[in-house]
């Protein structure tokens, strides 16, 4: 494992103040800085667990048509048009003409055999699968999703569902006069989050579900009983404060008697008893690869599967949980990679990478491979990673500014574990004691200029610290009158290159430590804001944001908080090393 | 055991480029396609490859034993392919990257899929129409459908690369000409 660097997304806890990286629970609370968005209006870091989602566009993944969320349901979630999935494999399957009858000696002239013949049928260019091999074949190579239609709509599944859906239609549409009102008031969050069409049929009173459910749960013979107390209760609540009769309704005859269903096979059924009792090749069932991508049951018979169409995917955007501003957009094309709206996280904190330049060979690798420690170290041998009990070590921090602003970094470690009040204790005895020594004053980050994308050369760029005054200054003239004396100490600032700065920090390793060595560490960056001072107004929303009031009014401040993992301690004695 | 005499015994009508690493007994048929930076190697016994045959870039043919390796008619091996395979039928195809053994011999209309490795321990048969696909070579027998038209194509790459190869690339001739 090569050391990483998590950033904190404040949404589950209820206190700013993140849980002990040690603990596993924690990291459903740490996510990687490019999974992370950043609301603007409530100034505070989202993370996929905390945003709403909701589906802007619905396109098939092979020939992109974006599908029209009218005609999803009706579609039943599959490409409408001529995309398939090879039932064997699950690549596409593309349509082919048939030979030209053959010559019968297996040589042929050169024809204009391209052409093929009437015919035609689905074909997989991964196994070589062909729908010829299951019965399947088409006329014409065009509208072949209408032409397979009938196999899907004959399943004895599709009938069924086919069937119930009539048997409720004249009890929904009863009941979605009255209770639509109701329905409403029931579920405030309908209101609140706009929902699309698609979705709207959740928006039906929980009656008729419960109605539903109720018919679903009937004795079916052969089949266990499932009342669930939840689906008994709220049936009954139901019953209780709907007129009586509304809910009454004819008894749902099925089409197939559940005995004789599992002839057809797929059920379980004493069908496909039989039918496991004579397999002499395993390559004769199905695997549950081939199988659980339809959406009925089907046969287990490797022969018996049929090509699916191919389900369709969706673009989502994401809101902020809390001022509903939406954080990311998709371009509404299916074609199309870029996105209307794009607040992630990457453009708003500065990005942090970690690296041990104990695990590089020379110091002069570090200095080279300082644009992208990870990957440079992930490169090398795993031998020299590992990090032993009673040893200190040192560990480089690039910070790498992504605002047109130099920001004004200050690092600390919160003993965080502290405050986790009654099993604190608990938790020191079994948390591998280390010590982490960082830099705590505060450094520049220069900012952000395309230019120095370009930039190869080795000269360091110097920001004008003095605007910003205090230590910022300071460092950077200790820096700059010796690039020797930097490279000796271990703690402080190292290098400013470009809009990156490389700090150094220590850790020294208890003899007992085991374990990961995570620790906590607070990030706070001063910048210089465009806005006017009167936006700070929804500043309280967010949880770990403050207005630095006590500065200049155009400096804004923000802090988060990450978890570092340098890495797995290994016990000395597998080493061998000379003094654990 | 000191390596056989270089004899390489090219068609008049086979396209064979000047950057290839030929070595031993090798006779190449009419038609055949070997391009640039390709390896065939003699070790001990010769190698006879058929008529109309395509050997793409850094394929590696080996014959590691004493009798003849006899590839047939049609066949195209893709990039970067190896094939020790004793026998190799026609119109098979050896896609990118795959590996087949010494122990393999290859019938007729056989697909080795991208990066398949064939390498049992005991000899072994492929039959005609196998496919052998995916990570994990599976195997299935391919109903031959479509085949007609496969082979056509194949003829018209053939007639294609045959034309093209020699604008671009110096072409070896056998040691007759």
């Amino acid at each position: 494992m090569t050391p990483s660097v998590q950033y904190h997304c404040p949404c589950l806890a209820s206190a700013p103040v993140p849980p002990p990286p040690h603990l596993p629970s924690s990291s459903y609370s740490f996510h990687p800085l490019h999974t992370l968005f950043f609301c603007e209006e409530c100034d505070a870091i989202r993370c996929n667990r905390c945003v709403s989602v909701e589906v802007s566009t619905y396109y098939c993944p092979n020939c992109l048509f974006e599908v029209p969320s009218a005609s999803v349901r009706a579609e039943k979630n599959r490409c409408a048009r001529n995309c398939f999935m090879c039932p064997n494999c699950r690549n596409t399957l593309t349509v082919v003409a048939s030979d030209p009858p053959d010559t019968g000696d297996g040589r042929l002239t050169v024809p204009v055999s391209t052409v093929g013949e009437p015919p035609f049928y689905l074909y997989c260019n991964h196994c070589r699968w062909d729908s010829a091999e299951v019965g399947i074949v088409f006329e014409k190579p065009t509208g072949l999703a209408a032409q397979l239609q009938r196999y899907e709509d004959s399943a004895p599944d599709s009938l069924e569902f086919d069937r119930l859906k009539e048997h409720f239609e004249p009890f929904l549409r009863a009941a979605s006069l009255p209770s639509s009102l109701s329905s409403s008031m029931a579920h405030p969050g309908s209101v609140v989050h706009p929902s699309s069409a698609a979705h709207s049929h959740h928006l039906h009173s929980s009656s008729i579900t419960a109605a539903a459910s109720a018919a679903l749960a009937r004795d079916i013979p052969g089949v266990g009983k499932y009342t669930p107390s939840l689906a008994r209760s709220t049936s009954a609540r139901a019953g209780r404060d709907r007129s009586v009769n509304k809910d009454e309704m004819a008894e749902y005859r099925s089409r197939l008697d559940i005995t004789n269903a599992s002839v057809v096979g797929g059920g379980g059924g004493d069908a496909d008893v039989e039918f496991i009792k004579r397999v002499e090749k395993i390559s004769s069932v199905a695997s549950l690869e081939q199988r659980w991508g339809n959406s009925w049951a089907t046969s287990l018979r490797t022969r018996d599967i049929r090509p699916q169409r191919i389900p369709l995917h969706s673009k989502r955007s994401k809101r902020c949980p809390v001022c509903t501003h939406i954080l990311i957009k998709p371009e509404q094309k299916a074609q199309s990679v870029r996105y209307k709206i794009k607040l992630v996280a990457a453009n708003y904190l500065p990005a942090i990478t970690v690296a041990l330049p104990h695990t590089f060979p020379t110091p002069e690798t570090v200095k080279r491979g300082l644009g992208k420690p990870a990957s440079a170290s992930a490169a090398n041998d795993r031998s020299n990673v590992a990090l032993h009990p009673g040893e200190s070590y040192s560990f480089h921090l690039a910070l790498t500014n992504p605002l047109y602003d130099p920001i004004q970094v200050r690092l600390a470690t919160p003993r965080v574990h502290a405050t986790s009040s009654s099993s604190g204790t608990q938790e020191k005895a079994r948390r591998p004691p280390f010590g982490v020594s960082i830099p705590t004053s505060t450094f520049t980050v220069a900012a952000f200029a395309e230019a120095w994308e370009y930039d190869e050369d080795e000269e360091m760029y110097w920001t004008d610290e003095e605007e910003f005054g205090g230590v910022g200054s300071n460092r950077g003239s200790r820096n700059k009158e010796g690039k020797s004396k930097a490279k000796a100490k271990s703690v402080g600032v190292l290098e400013k290159r470009a809009n990156t700065t490389i700090v150094g920090g220590e850790v020294i390793i208890g003899k007992e430590a085991r374990g990961r060595l995570k620790f906590i560490m607070l990030v706070q960056y001063t910048y210089r804001s465009d806005d006017p001072v009167p936006s700070e107004s929804g500043e309280g929303g967010g949880a770990d944001t403050k207005a630095s009031t006590n500065k200049a009014p155009e400096t804004k401040t923000f802090e988060f908080y990450t978890v570092i993992d340098l890495g797995e301690i290994i016990p000395t004695k597998l080493d061998g090393d000379p003094d654990g | 055991m000191a390596p056989t005499r270089d004899k390489f015994t090219i068609h008049s009508r086979a396209v064979v480029c000047q950057d290839v690493e030929l070595r031993g007994d090798i006779t190449i048929g009419a038609g055949t396609i070997v391009h640039p930076k390709a390896t065939i190697y003699a070790i001990v016994g010769p190698i006879v490859i058929g008529s109309n045959c395509i050997i793409e870039e850094s394929v590696i043919i080996v014959n590691r034993r004493k009798e003849i390796m006899r590839i047939g008619d049609d066949n195209l091996f893709e990039i970067g392919c190896r094939v020790d395979s004793p026998a190799v039928g026609n119109f098979n195809t050896v896609s990118t990257r795959a590996r087949i053994h010494h122990t393999v011999r290859v019938s007729n209309f056989c697909i080795i899929g991208a990066g398949c490795l064939l390498a049992p321990t005991e000899d072994e048969v492929l039959g005609d129409y196998t496919m052998v696909y995916g990570p994990a070579a599976e195997r299935r027998k391919w109903s031959g459908r479509g085949r007609v038209q496969e082979a056509d194509l194949r003829r018209k790459h053939v007639e294609y690369l045959r034309e093209m190869l020699p604008k671009f690339n110096r072409v070896r001739r056998g040691d007759g000409m």
